[in-house]
């Protein structure tokens, strides 16, 4: 279980993150949605552990982190177990999309086939842009990469964040099946997203942030009947977008 | 008299020149370029302590020509402190210090914009510091820095002819020793227009030949 209890995060005055909590149980589907600036990325940056909270506590199964972080305390990162894909990917510009799927495999301690990467490659279509580089690549072609990257690490939590962004309706649907299926195998999946329909196909528990709040969470009625007032302004400001 | 006559005729005071222009660099470059790599990393790491007097020292000396500057460490300098030091010692410390404040700031920038983000991402595919050193910061940082530097050394190379006018004898100096004997200026500062050419072309093409196949776009589209 990845869990995040009370946590607190301030820049000066203002609150980003406030009183959070949330769990996340292996073969998981959690979607968190809200406005721009309620939160979501740094709620994930904390889950993951790469900027840590003011107060609080997070569980990565049996460890536990309690912040402040004491200076006797020894921060054991939990990467790969749990691992991020960020909105803006950052695939390292040096390296071929080969490349960056491969060198986390090369110098670390996942021992992958081959030929479990040759299927990831044909599974997201990737054959045909794979020796290509970053800044020769489009945004779409980008975003597959960095998910093989993350998926072949084999992690027990994947934190997403607005991945299907910049991918075609095709491209989403082989995600959210892929996705569905690394839940099927015990992975427990966070992910941040705009798309309504995604939420509502992916989702075993919808997450509505705003302010730096968790304003409600639960399964897929938050989508079709929400109890709190702003869930469902922000609902219906978007039906009447789309 | 030919280019090839003269060069034959004068083949030992044109080597002798040739390896006091070469030793000169080789000290100015390697100078330069430790001295500088190391004080640039210093300077990214500590902004306040080192990174601010190195910047501002820099500031100071780009807007001083190098001529001024040797000059000053050469006579009114020396003169204050009633030292004697041989030209060759002035020279390539004023070329070095340059070089070096140069070579700071080129490795400054890149590391001060090197985007963070990359780092993230070795660290949640898992990857140790060290091997993110390796094999992320590393090669980006010297895919940026290179082409820029080996042509500052390029430029760092021709700046020894300044020596010849505080009386070392390099090879500009050489050339205008054998000038004022047989006075065939078209024919001797031609031969030498060809030497540098000869040196410093392959050297600036091979920066741009690295600059266009290793300096990639590092924003994120």
């Amino acid at each position: 279980m990845l869990k995040g209890s009370n946590l607190v995060k301030s820049y000066g005055d203002q609150k980003i993150i406030d009183q959070a909590s949330l769990e996340l149980a292996p073969g998981e589907i959690s979607v968190i949605i809200g406005p721009s600036g309620s939160g979501k990325t740094s709620l994930i940056r904390m889950l993951s552990l790469l900027e840590k909270p003011d107060s609080g506590q997070i569980a990565v199964d049996d460890y536990n982190y309690s912040f402040p972080l004491s200076k006797q305390d020894k921060f054991v990162p939990p990467w790969p177990k749990v691992t991020v894909v960020f909105q803006q990917l950052f695939l390292w510009p040096h390296l071929t999309l080969l490349q960056n799927i491969t060198l986390p495999l090369a110098v670390g301690k996942q021992s992958v086939a081959d030929e479990k990467v040759d299927e990831m490659i044909s599974l997201f279509e990737m054959e045909k842009f794979i020796y290509r580089y970053p800044n020769e690549a489009s945004l779409g072609q980008k975003q597959r990469a960095a998910l093989v990257r993350a998926l072949l690490l084999e992690p027990k939590y994947l934190l997403l964040d607005e991945i299907t962004s910049s991918l075609d309706v095709e491209q989403i649907a082989i995600i959210l099946s892929h996705l569905k299926d690394l839940a099927k195998r015990g992975i427990g999946i966070l992910t941040v997203t705009h798309l309504l329909h995604f939420a509502q196909e992916a989702a075993d528990r919808i997450i509505f942030m705003d302010g730096g709040k968790i304003i409600e969470s639960g399964g897929k009625e938050v989508l079709s009947s929400p109890k709190h007032d702003r869930v469902q302004k922000f609902l219906s400001v978007i039906e009447s977008a789309s | 008299m030919t280019i090839a006559d003269i060069l034959f005729k004068y083949q030992e005071a044109f080597a002798n020149g040739l390896a006091t222009t070469f030793r000169l660099a080789l000290i100015i470059w390697l100078v330069g370029l430790l001295g500088g790599t190391l004080l640039g990393i210093l300077a990214a790491k500590w902004k306040v302590l080192v990174g601010i007097p190195s910047r501002l020292t820099s500031f100071v000396l780009s807007g001083m020509p190098i001529l001024v500057f040797l000059f000053w460490l050469h006579y009114p300098l020396q003169s204050l402190l009633g030292v004697v030091i041989d030209p060759f010692i002035t020279a390539a410390a004023t070329l070095s210090i340059i070089n070096v404040f140069a070579v700071a700031d080129t490795i400054r920038e890149v590391l001060s914009e090197f985007p963070q983000q990359y780092v993230t991402a070795g660290q949640v595919c898992g990857m140790e510091p060290l091997q993110i050193l390796l094999y992320i910061q590393l090669p980006i940082v010297l895919r940026q820095s290179v082409p820029v530097l080996l042509m500052l050394q390029v430029n760092m190379l021709q700046a020894t002819l300044f020596a010849s006018l505080i009386s070392v004898n390099e090879i500009f100096r050489v050339a205008q020793q054998i000038n004022s004997q047989i006075y065939k200026p078209v024919e001797i500062y031609t031969a030498l227009g060809i030497l540098f050419l000869a040196i410093c072309l392959p050297m600036n093409g091979l920066a741009l030949w690295l600059k266009a196949k290793f300096t990639r776009n590092l924003s994120e589209r």
